[in-house]
């Protein structure tokens, strides 16, 4: 993407000369108002400070979670709005999977809390000096988090849960020939038929 | 039922009591549980309690293919669904390098509009009616059954639409429908002095909710919130016209604030919202038929689709505020990861916390309507 | 800033405004059931003359609702692609969302606008419908969510091939089809729903939608393992094939089917040959039987069955009669359809798996099948249909009327047979069409222009020969007269001039016997050097010797052997088109069909006596 498809030259300038403060980003314009930073998980609070503090981004759209396992990473996506800019920053940071802990950016914004607090429910990250990580949604549940990858949640369902075997009256006269339910939708999910045709 | 629900647990006696608001749809769109200390009738403490309505749909997405998503987006918010499938449609079609014909783009505005006022309405009629004001909610449902006429005409269905699809629509507007839209516009628009006289200059109500459940600009956007309730106090931000997508850059409507920050101040910029929206609508009928095409860009068999690598954060402007996608594609025909930042995550937990904290027992349901929170967009 | 003046108290007879509501309609809603908008997303309808039990709506639905029934009442037609099965909805899981609508891909699939059903617990079951063109209660209603044109989600065109243009082509013999791109590959294949009815049609049941599937997935090797499952003529047939499995194809009822010859054909192309070999090798038996089996004819019955004989350990020989093997793959089709070297490929991973080729090697002169009888523990004879078939008519004896299968022999060897200026060739299917191409290139390279006519007792629209070749052979200046029967081969002073027809008014009697009937009215003559015939050929069985043909048996003048290939005589195979005619694939499954039976015979043998 070249500057003159982003919101300005002004405004891609200020950001990108603003940037350069801070040391081992990689940025890159996805879209007009799309900013994309890749960066070390120990330079994003500086990054986050600079933002708010000379840009205008006061504002915390969401904090997503990535699970990488074959990387044996989660990735955290930091997407955060200047109300004066009206640019998107996605500051992109890779933590290893194992422990799984980072630090919580709360004192610099407060929906944090509940971003972070989402994401140890359901990845089992941990974010050091976040001011609730209770449950809130998964309050019944003691299984593993259920957002990780390795989590089967469609196997677990089926575990759970049987299916309603129905008798109607049309199915036992299709039997009553020697016909009959020749494929059911559960083959179709997970396991693979016999020829192996999905 | 959880064990700290029912467990009896026997207090000394003492002016402190602990009051729940909910599971059972407490006044607002869904199961969702406010719990609030009293002291006397002064709330002293409160506590938001999700997950009533957790389906586990970002699980449930990454083990379906791209287009059958499409069926349970709009599961994510009920009252307001079309900006559910139109911010996933708009991220499949950023992954994959769809272009979406300009027809479709006016048809998606169209419905975005229409759920809207849909939603705006079913918020005049709850929140009035957390004041005990229950012609307000009856007329407010009646009048949006007539948008869910219009839907179920357009898609087939009158809540659930799936009418978007990666790539544009899935139907072109039947015949005669922008008659019947107009119409239906004309009726609403007809009805407005009637809100008005029973409800927004109605004394039991302005009185009920002015000064109720105050939030400063500051506090918002330390807050992080987002819609109609930011612009309640004072500022003009609204993702249509700032971070534009499909063609509303080529729309004209105002963005309403009020400054005071109030339960009233919400309601007056919703009741304002609802007015643009009728306007944007009149310029979409007006402008529709001259914009012939397809209704969908080409896509390929979705038994046999692989989005390339990449990832997308694409928003819009829903009636509770700024609804955002993040969608990640590893390459492969089903979504690596998505994650739904709903408005109400931000106004349903650490806000009403916030603003319900100090207030009095009788304006909780108040403030908790007047935040317009969908659980089911906390929980997903 | 608000336009209402709210903080106005208004009169204590606001009130009475009110009163103007009793002059409003109040909102009443009828008890009975609204009736449902055009588009309405209600229980489905399924009309199941279209129907064809492909599955595709149970693929597509997201909340597998949907299970697939097989109904013995209904019709099976492989070779149509329609299978006895129909969708059944289990209503306590479908979220009718339509896409099963929007995909199918026969648009037998619709909504209709009823929506009422509940029941008692003990009627459970009701929730569970097959549903056909009645509605759900058995109560007519009329469709809601249909299938329309611009939300079809099954892309009925097809990837376009590159082919050489007419002017591009028509002097030489170079390939017309110039193959996919990795790219339109990639698309072709991803049009495909993996409903597998390509594999049920096709008479050696390639594993199709896997071999797609793969392609798709860009695993080209896998893609390759799965053909040569089945199919050890893996270029060839992705070149030439008949492919049934296209007139199958579930996207063939409303689009057009997936091109399924192109892309085994781009699969195979696309991984080196010796990788080819190693994959084609994978579950070869490593301990040899110590059996030998003599197969007579390098056809692709005969080198299917030595592949799979081969693979399972025994010895195989092969005596091929011709220079070359390969059987009517080369010496019957023209290069410009299919490479040599492209059969040189084939060929050579069946020889690469221990098979021995004897060419120029013709039994009943070089070796007798009963030498070989003694020699090997079983023998198999695939010779092919070698010799054409005459058409008998008056001056058909002439010697510039020629038959098609000799004159493509010799083209292919390259030797000279006189070119003429112009000929005329009497048939429609594609031996007709590839004997006109080839003459008219010779033509074109000897003469500079060329002058070919093709004359057939069918109507344009029952020609045998494959549609395609028909368009192309009229870009190439082929003039085709169809419903003409041949008269008499016209010659003065003992030179041939041409060809006299009539025109044809029935090919069949009322028992739906062959008995053209001509009005011999409308008779034309169709000046030309040359009559070839190309009508139809015949097998060469006079070389089994007069003692053997004694003691087989016979099924109107054809060996008549048993459903595995087995003849009369239990050390005697016999497969390929001299049992089921002319086509390829059904050689190469007759093929399969009938190692299985040798190699079971083989085995069988040696438990007997170790």
């Amino acid at each position: 993407m070249t500057p003159t498809d982003a919101p300005g030259h002004d405004v891609t300038t200020t950001l990108d000369f603003l940037l350069q403060e801070v040391d081992g980003l990689r940025t890159r314009w996805v879209a007009p108002r799309r900013l994309r930073v890749d960066l070390p998980a120990e330079t994003l609070p500086a990054l986050l400070e600079l933002l708010k503090g000379r840009a205008g981004y006061v504002h915390l759209s969401a904090i997503s979670c990535v699970d990488w396992p074959d990387d044996g990473q989660f990735e955290l996506v930091y997407h955060t709005w200047s109300y004066e800019l009206n640019v998107l920053v996605m500051a992109h940071i890779r933590i290893p999977r194992d422990p799984g802990v980072y630090l919580s950016i709360y004192d610099l914004y407060r929906p944090a809390a509940f971003f972070e607090r989402d994401i140890h429910e359901m990845f089992g990250l941990w974010f050091e000096g976040s001011p609730d990580m209770g449950k809130f949604i998964l309050t019944e549940w003691e299984g593993p988090p259920p957002m990780r990858k390795e989590f089967d949640g469609e196997a677990w369902v089926m575990e759970q849960f049987g299916w309603q075997e129905y008798r109607p009256e049309w199915l036992t006269e299709i039997e009553a020939k020697g016909g009959g339910i020749s494929k059911r939708p559960e083959q179709l999910r997970g396991d693979k038929g016999e020829d192996g045709t999905a | 039922m959880r064990p700290e629900n029912y467990q009896a647990v026997s207090h000394p006696p003492s002016h402190e009591y602990e009051v729940f608001f909910g599971p059972n749809h407490p006044g607002i769109e869904g199961n969702y549980a406010l719990k609030v200390r009293l002291h006397g009738d002064e709330v002293t403490a409160a506590r938001a309690d999700g997950g009533y309505l957790h389906r586990g749909f970002e699980k449930l997405m990454e083990g379906r293919l791209w287009i059958q998503n499409i069926a349970l987006v709009p599961r994510i918010c009920v009252p307001d669904p079309v900006p559910m499938e139109v911010c996933y449609s708009l991220a499949i079609e950023a992954l994959g390098g769809l272009e979406v014909p300009e027809r479709a783009q006016w048809i998606r505005v169209m419905q975005l509009e229409l759920s809207r006022i849909a939603a705006h309405l079913f918020t005049f009629g709850g929140n009035a009616a957390t004041t005990g004001m229950y012609t307000p909610m009856f007329w407010g449902i009646a009048d949006r059954d007539l948008i869910l006429d219009l839907f179920e005409e357009l898609s087939g269905g009158r809540v659930y639409h799936i009418y978007n699809i990666p790539g544009g629509v899935r139907r072109d507007l039947p015949e005669g429908y922008l008659k019947r839209v107009s119409d239906t516009l004309d009726y609403i628009e007809s009805r407005l002095p009637d809100y008005d006289n029973l409800m927004f200059t109605n004394q039991v109500f302005v009185r009920r909710a002015t000064g109720v459940g105050i939030m400063t600009q500051e506090q918002a956007l330390d807050w992080g919130v987002t819609g109609p309730n930011l612009r309640a106090t004072g500022l003009p931000f609204d993702v249509r016209r700032d971070d534009p997508y499909l063609i509303y850059d080529q729309l004209e409507f105002d963005v309403p604030v009020e400054e005071a920050g109030d339960a009233w101040a919400r309601t007056l910029v919703r009741r304002a919202e609802l007015k643009q929206s009728l306007r944007i609508l009149r310029q979409v009928v007006a402008r529709l038929p001259e914009i012939d095409g397809p209704i969908r860009a080409p896509i390929p068999n979705p038994l046999a689709w692989n989005l390339p690598l990449g990832d997308v954060y694409t928003r819009v402007e829903s009636s509770k505020g700024e609804l955002a996608y993040y969608v990640v594609s590893n390459g492969g025909d089903k979504p690596w990861r998505v994650h739904v930042r709903g408005p109400s995550a931000m106004h349903a937990v650490q806000v009403l916390e916030h603003l319900v904290t100090g207030a009095r027992i009788e304006d909780v349901a108040q403030i908790m309507f007047s935040l317009d929170a969908c659980p089911p967009e906390v929980d997903r | 800033m608000s336009d209402i003046d709210y903080k106005q108290r208004g009169s204590l007879l606001n009130p009475l405004r009110s009163l103007g509501f009793f002059g409003r309609p109040p909102v009443t809603q009828p008890l009975e059931p609204r009736p449902a908008s055009i588009n309405y997303r209600g229980f489905h309808l399924n009309d199941w003359e279209k129907c064809v039990g492909c599955g595709t709506c149970q693929k597509v639905c997201d909340n597998a609702a949907i299970s697939m029934v097989h109904i013995p009442d209904l019709p099976a037609d492989p070779a149509k692609g329609v299978r006895p099965e129909r969708p059944a909805i289990d209503y306590g899981r479908c979220c009718w969302c339509g896409l099963c609508v929007d995909i199918c891909p026969t648009g037998a699939l619709a909504l209709s606008r009823e929506y009422v059903h509940t029941c008692v617990d003990a009627d459970l079951s009701s929730y569970f419908i097959l549903p056909d063109s009645h509605g759900i209660h058995g109560q007519p209603y009329e469709k809601g969510w249909a299938k329309t044109a611009d939300a079809d989600l099954i892309s009925l065109l097809r990837e376009p091939m590159p082919e050489l243009e007419p002017e591009q082509r028509i002097e030489n013999f170079d390939e017309i089809v110039g193959g996919y791109d990795p790219q339109q590959a990639l698309l072709e294949a991803s049009r495909c729903v993996q409903c597998g009815m390509c594999h049920d049609a096709c008479p050696t049941h390639m594993h199709a939608p896997q071999y797609i599937r793969a392609i798709w997935e860009g695993k080209l090797e896998e893609a390759v393992g799965w053909i040569y499952q089945t199919n050890p003529f893996a270029h060839i047939c992705g070149r030439v094939c008949t492919r049934r499995c296209e007139t199958a194809c579930s996207i063939g009822h409303r689009g057009e089917p997936i091109a399924i010859r192109w892309l085994k054909r781009y699969a195979m192309d696309a991984i080196p040959h010796e990788r080819v070999k190693q994959i084609a090798a994978a579950g070869r038996c490593e301990t040899p039987s110590g059996q030998r089996v003599a197969i007579v004819g390098a056809g692709p019955a005969g080198l299917t069955c030595a592949f799979d004989l081969a693979k399972q350990g025994h010895a195989v020989t092969v005596f091929e009669a011709l220079s070359q093997p390969g059987g009517m793959t080369r010496w019957g089709i023209p290069e410009y359809r299919l490479p040599y070297d492209r059969i040189d490929r084939d060929i050579d991973v069946i020889q690469s798996l221990g098979v021995e080729i004897r060419c120029n090697t013709r039994i009943g002169s070089d070796i007798t099948l009963e030498e070989l009888h003694q020699q090997y523990d079983a023998v198999l004879i695939a010779l092919g249909l070698q010799m054409g078939r005459g058409t008998r008519i008056p001056g058909s004896d002439h010697p510039q009327v020629r038959r098609a299968v000799d004159l493509l022999r010799q083209a292919t060897a390259g030797e000279e047979f006189g070119t003429p200026q112009s000929a005329v060739v009497i048939g429609g299917g594609n031996v007709a069409m590839d004997i006109a191409r080839t003459l008219a290139r010779l033509q074109r390279q000897r003469f500079g222009t060329a002058q070919v006519t093709i004359t057939a007792l069918e109507e344009l629209s029952h020609f045998l020969a494959d549609p395609v070749e028909i368009k192309e052979a009229h870009e190439e200046g082929i003039t085709i007269l169809p419903a003409r029967g041949p008269r008499e081969v016209v010659v003065e002073d003992g030179n041939l001039v041409g060809l006299a027809t009539w025109r044809v008014t029935s090919i069949f009697d009322e028992q739906g016997r062959f008995s053209p009937t001509y009005d011999q009215e409308d008779a034309q003559i169709h000046t030309a050097e040359m009559v070839v015939e190309a009508i139809g050929q015949m097998s060469d069985t006079g070389l089994l010797g007069d003692e053997l043909t004694e003691r087989l048996a016979w099924n109107r003048g054809r060996l008549q052997v048993d459903s595995d290939g087995r003849t009369s005589e239990a050390w005697l195979w016999a497969a390929g088109d001299m049992v089921r005619g002319p086509d390829v694939v059904s050689a190469v499954a007759d093929g399969h069909r009938v190692a299985a039976s040798i190699h079971a015979a083989l085995s069988a043998a040696k438990e007997q006596n170790p």
